[in-house]
């Protein structure tokens, strides 16, 4: 559905107002902080006025621009969870065949916290999760609880509490920026697929 | 490397108990019967006492469904509840704050999931659908006007004198001629097995865990529904999903016609856009030409899937029988589609628009659906938002449903064909949304604890 979009002489308001903000914020930061501030203000309040796919809210938690939606989540390690997940990443050595499978993730990654006692784990992923839960738990059950059961407190993919588990544990970004927000992965391939057609037919004409 | 289950039944590989017809409703298993009329009545419960004696009465007349065809009524009586009428019958604080919230919430709040928007959004819908003062919705179903009338007339005693019952919406539906929908196509083809409600017969489709229609028996996770609360009030139970749809059957003649290069041409783009001839003989089965023999074949018309034609060659990946009822086409994703089945109910209204007429006549028709299951979320929500408004799961953007998709005169059409594919253009709305519900259709012994209730 289409956002609302304020009005032009209101938004140039809210930009000032912003800015004015951020230079009160400023007022105690290093010098060469203050000098670039200034030199990027111009540019930055520009941006109100152009026209972009706005980051709303993306189902439970998170935020969502376009197509495209952001879950980050930083949960602690339960005891052993941090070794035998370092261990399976090891083991996939960037193989992620069974999530090519899933068709809606964009990128994962997995970063050890604080002495391997916490897990960061953020992905960029199409649409929302919150649909497909329960297709996960009976498709992909074993390649989500052998990741997740890392984790402290993991239910397992097929508990009815694992919505929550997530929810608990995720963090909406402050900042994000994707891109290609009116692309999805299934997108990608796709305009890969006609790109690749294209050039094949120009090189046959040239 | 790792791989993905191959399918849901072989996680869940245990026998399903026998269901127990005699306590769920006829509505829920049995197909509407042969020819059909019917009347769909919404009433509004002004207060708990009259609705549960409105309830008593109306209880020995509500069909289950082992009798429906050996009914002791000339017709059969089918009896659902909102959220709201369940409050305003005195159902207590703890079993109404158990129920899924997609349910508390109602189907017009849900509208931004189901993409309920434009002239489709509850704003926009027949009063009083998507207000509070929709409470009980009973469907009638008979063969003939005169059965008919004989049990509207039992439902008509029920309340007629109590004064804070009213009906406050009624409508007439029956079958158009050949069992054809408004567009001319033959409906009411399919609907999954539901295991343990009886023969399966030849060529009828999935079967699927009854948990996955009627509460207290095992789904195709392998649990068993733990709300609403408490178990006599959710037992043999389900959930319903009411869709009522003008069709615009000129827009979609006006369509075709532009579009189309021949007579034959404008039938080949329908079925397409259907995924079967009007006959009702499915695109993969008969890929150039309609069946009739195959269409009218009620053991072949529906024993069919789509490992053959996975590029969408003989049937359209988007095409609408593809869409709502995908089959095997999307194995190999991560989609489990046994959970994503609903029972279709379906029932036309309105005059047919004579053969040959391109121009509107300004008439209401188009068909009212109960769309059944125990998971609104994962079921009627899940189809309508993902496969039905939505195009990623084939790998189509954006593109929606050609014929009850959304569509607001932009939408496009994908034809897989060989050396290139066809696409169609500038696709109108051509079922546009008139009213809808959720409600809670419970079985006859929950029907009884309700009417008991004594707060």
């Amino acid at each position: 559905m289409a956002t609302q979009t304020p009005t032009k002489p209101k938004q140039d308001q809210a930009v000032a107002d912003k800015a004015q903000h951020l230079r009160q914020l400023f007022a105690d930061a290093p010098q060469y902080a203050k000098t670039a501030l200034e030199n990027s203000l111009a540019q930055l309040t520009s941006f109100g006025s152009k026209a972009r796919e706005r980051v709303e809210s993306a189902g439970r938690t998170g935020s969502r621009q376009g197509k495209v939606s952001e879950l980050t989540l930083i949960a602690p390690f339960a005891p052993g969870g941090a070794a035998r997940l370092r261990a399976l990443l090891q083991l996939r050595d960037g193989s992620f065949d069974d999530t090519d499978l899933v068709g809606t993730v964009h990128d994962m990654r997995f970063v050890f916290l604080d002495n391997d006692t916490k897990l960061l784990f953020a992905t960029a992923y199409d649409g929302e999760w919150d649909p497909y839960i329960d297709d996960f738990a009976t498709k992909i059950t074993d390649q989500m609880d052998v990741i997740f059961s890392a984790c402290e407190g993991w239910p397992g993919i097929r508990s009815a509490k694992v919505k929550d588990w997530i929810v608990k544990h995720q963090i909406t970004a402050e900042g994000w920026y994707v891109a290609h927000p009116d692309l999805t992965v299934r997108d990608i391939h796709h305009v890969k697929r006609v790109g690749r057609a294209a050039e094949e037919f120009l090189d046959k004409i040239q | 490397m790792l791989s993905i289950k191959e399918s849901v039944g072989e996680v869940n590989s245990t026998r399903s108990p026998t269901l127990e017809t005699s306590d769920i409703q006829a509505t829920v298993l049995r197909p509407r019967p042969t020819p059909y009329c019917g009347q769909y009545v919404i009433l509004r419960i002004g207060n708990a006492d009259q609705g549960r004696e409105m309830l008593r009465r109306i209880l020995p007349h509500v069909a289950p469904a082992d009798e429906w065809w050996v009914p002791s009524l000339p017709g059969w009586l089918g009896i659902a509840f909102t959220f709201e009428g369940l409050k305003a019958l005195g159902v207590p604080q703890a079993s109404l704050d158990s129920f899924p919230i997609e349910f508390r919430q109602g189907m017009a709040a849900r509208a931004a999931i189901l993409n309920d928007f434009g002239a489709n959004a509850p704003a926009n819908w027949e009063h009083p659908f998507g207000t509070p003062d929709v409470h009980v919705a009973l469907t009638i179903y008979a063969q003939n006007n005169q059965d008919l009338q004989k049990v509207l007339d039992l439902a008509r005693k029920s309340h007629h004198d109590l004064p804070q019952i009213s009906v406050v919406y009624q409508m007439q539906f029956g079958e158009l001629p050949e069992g054809r929908n408004p567009f001319g196509f033959k409906d009411g083809l399919h609907n999954p097995h539901v295991e343990g409600s009886g023969p399966a017969g030849a060529g009828k489709g999935a079967s699927v865990k009854p948990g996955e229609f009627v509460m207290g028996y095992p789904d195709e996770l392998g649990e068993t529904a733990n709300v609403p609360v408490p178990g006599e009030l959710r037992r043999n139970g389900t959930f319903v999903a009411i869709r009522k749809f003008h069709m615009d059957v000129a827009a979609f003649r006006r369509y075709l016609r532009a579009q189309a290069s021949s007579p034959e041409d404008e039938e080949l783009i329908a079925a397409k856009m259907v995924g079967r001839w009007r006959s009702g003989a499915p695109l993969v089965l008969a890929p150039d030409r309609d069946d009739l023999a195959l269409g009218a074949d009620g053991n072949r018309n529906n024993d069919f899937g789509y490992a053959d034609d996975m590029k969408g060659m003989k049937c359209p990946f988007s095409a609408h029988i593809r869409r709502v009822n995908p089959r095997d086409a999307l194995k190999n994703d991560i989609v489990a589609v046994n959970l994503h089945h609903f029972l279709r109910r379906g029932t036309n209204y309105g005059p047919p628009l004579p053969e040959g007429v391109l121009e509107d006549d300004g008439a209401e028709r188009g068909g009212v659906f109960l769309l059944i299951g125990a998971y609104l979320h994962r079921q009627f929500e899940f189809i309508q938002s993902q496969w039905v408004t939505d195009g990623n799961f084939i790998s189509h953007g954006t593109e929606q449903d050609p014929l009850i998709g959304n569509n607001e005169g932009d939408g496009i059409f994908t034809i897989p064909k060989k050396p290139v594919r066809r696409r169609l253009h500038d696709l109108p709305r051509f079922v546009t949304v008139r009213g809808g519900e959720y409600c809670f259709m419970p079985g006859l012994r929950a029907l009884r604890w309700i009417a008991a209730l004594n707060p």
